[in-house]
């Protein structure tokens, strides 16, 4: 029992993680058309804004030296008895964590577009995917930023939750921030606003005679896609209690987060949430089964390399057989369709 | 002033020549195909581990292996383009769904490579998944035979290359079909050939790259998307449609990289050596900033009229 428990619990926590990092990614790719490469930039940025910043403010605090691994684990020595006599400290630094995260999540996206803005979707492509490699790859070289290859402690926000009780709450913790970001994702896109951003997608020229300013409305939504992201970061680091630059990698917060995308359903939302539960189903098995795959089939290798090579034919068999995904973009229906539809059924019912 | 020591000189020499080759398949592929190869770092490793198999079953010095690792390459390339992206050119792919689909193939081939690595360590009982050939080189006189033999092996594939296209039959309906695909359709010419020999090529000169790209870096699967920010800033620094802009960009940023990296860690330290990839970051977004169609793509004879002008008022 307790093993299902378990399984079922990180499906739910997995499904919550990707799922509010898939929304933002279809916020600028599904409904601006801004090709963004680069999601894992956000997403570590998230991670870093509590491995790092948040560290780094508690280690001023309590005027702890040293390097940051082993300031973080003293960090975390002092704050977690005191956390488990207070709740509320431990919420405050957990919302404290959620907006640095944001923040900085919002000014990574502004820098991350401003080179290329104006230019086609290839250059903008390459630009985010390079700044993402790139600091991954600094972020991972260099010790002294979060640890490189080592993991950095972080204060556990629910230490005064005893035991197995801890992972339930956490993992309700991330599903009812996901299905709060995608209320406001969907409010976002139902909208005026998304309706403009389709047009943005559709055509600039048709924008930009409507009087809509193309590039700081790109801007702005890869700005909040990437809040949006950077949370997604930042909570799985506070809920997972380390930080580690290799669980921020392109292939996890890049790759897997466009392959649900296109296979849930660019610019429809449900459609990510259908494609977030099946991604998730699958490599959540496979880790599962890990080592009976291994017997079973007497592979003679890891069986990541397996979950690699499927994912990668997955999007590829997506991308040829069913380009518009599971669930197809729908026509948003607005408040005077609504009316419109209501008047049809009473004309037809009298 | 500080004197920069050969070995730095030789290996931003080295550098700059795999670079080029690896430009110049993502350019040609790009220019024919309208492909922007996500996967171009990932078919470099493919030559590496022909060399690697090469080297540890048959004993053969990966200096040898060049030729096998340019076919195979090749042969890599051409696949991809005919099994995955030629289906999907076909039915009008956009850019970015096209771009999507070569990071697909990155990461199976990522996973092939991962796979492959596990099963021939088993098999061989050398470690596969983590290699170098540093210690496989020899000195030529006093120089490591890395730089003459990359430097031999890029001057003949050019000097073939520019045969190829000025010289033959084949290289003008190649130009004529990448300047005008429908005009040299009309005149009979098989543009899907060319296409076909330009995703060839591409495969095959980064096949050659990543045989010698272990005597400067160490490889492990994943190693194609380390490489692939430089790849990119010089192609785009160059000029991301020409191919004298790919060779122009990779020597800039091939040196760039490994000069500018040097002075700041005798500045500031060692621990600078990790930010060479932001040197080419920066020369990437310099240039997406000043000008985004690279060196080739700037008309320079306006600019140099410009400034006499200037003067003389």
């Amino acid at each position: 029992m307790i093993v299902l428990e378990h399984f079922v619990l990180s499906i739910v926590m997995w499904f919550g993680l990707y799922l509010i990092v898939t929304l933002s990614l279809n916020l600028e790719v599904g409904y601006c058309g801004i090709p963004n490469f680069g999601r894992s930039l956000a997403v570590l940025i998230g991670g870093l804004a509590v491995g790092a910043i948040i560290n780094r403010i508690f280690t001023v605090l309590l005027g702890i030296s040293g390097d940051i691994i082993s300031a973080s684990a003293t960090v975390k020595s002092i704050l977690d008895p005191i956390i488990a006599e207070n709740p509320l400290l431990g919420f405050g630094i957990f919302i404290l964590m959620l907006i640095v995260a944001a923040i900085m999540g919002y000014v990574v996206g502004i820098l991350s577009i401003l080179p290329s803005a104006r230019l086609k979707e290839i250059y903008l492509a390459i630009t985010f995917f390079a700044m993402a490699c790139v600091v991954f790859d600094i972020c991972k070289h260099t010790p002294s930023i979060a640890g490189g290859y080592y993991s950095v402690n972080v204060p556990d926000v629910l230490a005064w939750i005893a035991g197995s009780q801890r992972f339930i709450v956490a993992t309700l913790i991330i599903l009812g921030i996901a299905l709060g970001v995608y209320f406001i994702v969907h409010k976002l896109t139902s909208s005026p606003c998304g309706r403009m951003l389709k047009m943005i997608r559709e055509n600039e020229l048709v924008a930009k005679t409507f009087g809509r300013n193309v590039m700081v409305n790109r801007i702005k939504i890869v700005a909040i896609g990437s809040s949006i992201a950077a949370i997604g970061g930042a909570l799985y680091t506070s809920m997972t209690l380390s930080f580690r630059t290799d669980d921020f990698n392109i292939t996890l917060w890049t790759f897997y987060p466009w392959l649900i995308m296109l296979l849930g359903g660019l610019g429809n939302n449900l459609g990510i949430a259908l494609g977030t539960l099946i991604v998730v189903l699958i490599r959540t098995l496979l880790i599962v089964y890990k080592h009976d795959l291994v017997a079973v089939l007497g592979i003679p290798f890891d069986p990541v390399w397996l979950e690699y090579i499927l994912f990668g034919t997955v999007l590829i068999l997506v991308i040829m057989f069913r380009p518009e995904g599971l669930l197809p973009e729908k026509p948003t229906f607005t408040k005077p369709l609504k009316k419109l539809k209501e008047i049809k059924k009473s004309y037809s019912s009298s | 002033m500080f004197s920069i020591p050969f070995s730095v000189i030789e290996g931003a020499i080295v550098y700059a020549n795999l670079l080029t080759l690896l430009c110049l398949g993502l350019t040609i592929t790009y220019i024919t195909t309208k492909v922007p190869n996500f996967a171009q770092g990932s078919f470099a490793i493919v030559g590496s581990y022909i060399a690697w198999t090469l080297f540890h079953v048959y004993r053969l010095h990966p200096y040898l292996s060049i030729p096998i690792a340019f076919i195979i390459g090749g042969i890599v390339g051409l696949l991809i383009y005919v099994i995955v992206l030629r289906p999907l050119v076909h039915k009008g792919a956009s850019s970015v769904i096209l771009m999507i689909s070569t990071l697909g193939i990155d990461l199976i081939l990522v996973g092939i490579f991962g796979a492959y690595a596990d099963y021939i360590s088993r098999v061989t009982h050398e470690i596969a998944t983590r290699f170098v050939f540093t210690y496989l080189d020899f000195n030529i006189g006093f120089i490591p035979a890395i730089l003459p033999i990359s430097c031999i092996t890029i001057i003949i594939l050019l000097i073939s290359l520019l045969l190829l296209l000025y010289k033959t039959k084949f290289g003008i309906a190649l130009r004529a079909s990448v300047e005008n695909p429908f005009l040299a359709e009309t005149l009979g010419i098989n543009t899907e050939r060319v296409r076909l020999f330009s995703w060839f090529l591409s495969g095959a000169l980064a096949g050659v790259a990543g045989c010698l790209l272990p005597f400067k870096q160490e490889i492990y699967p994943a190693t194609g998307s380390l490489i692939l920010p430089s790849v990119f800033a010089a192609s785009i620094v160059g000029g991301f449609e020409s191919i004298y802009g790919a060779l122009v960009g990779a020597y800039l940023i091939g040196f760039s990289e490994t000069l500018i990296t040097y002075g700041l860690s005798i500045l500031f330290g060692t621990q600078m050596l990790v930010y060479s990839k932001a040197v080419s970051l920066t020369a990437l977004i310099i240039t997406l900033i000043v000008a985004p169609q690279g060196l080739m793509g700037v008309n320079w004879r306006k600019i140099f009229e410009k400034i006499p002008r200037r003067k003389i008022v």
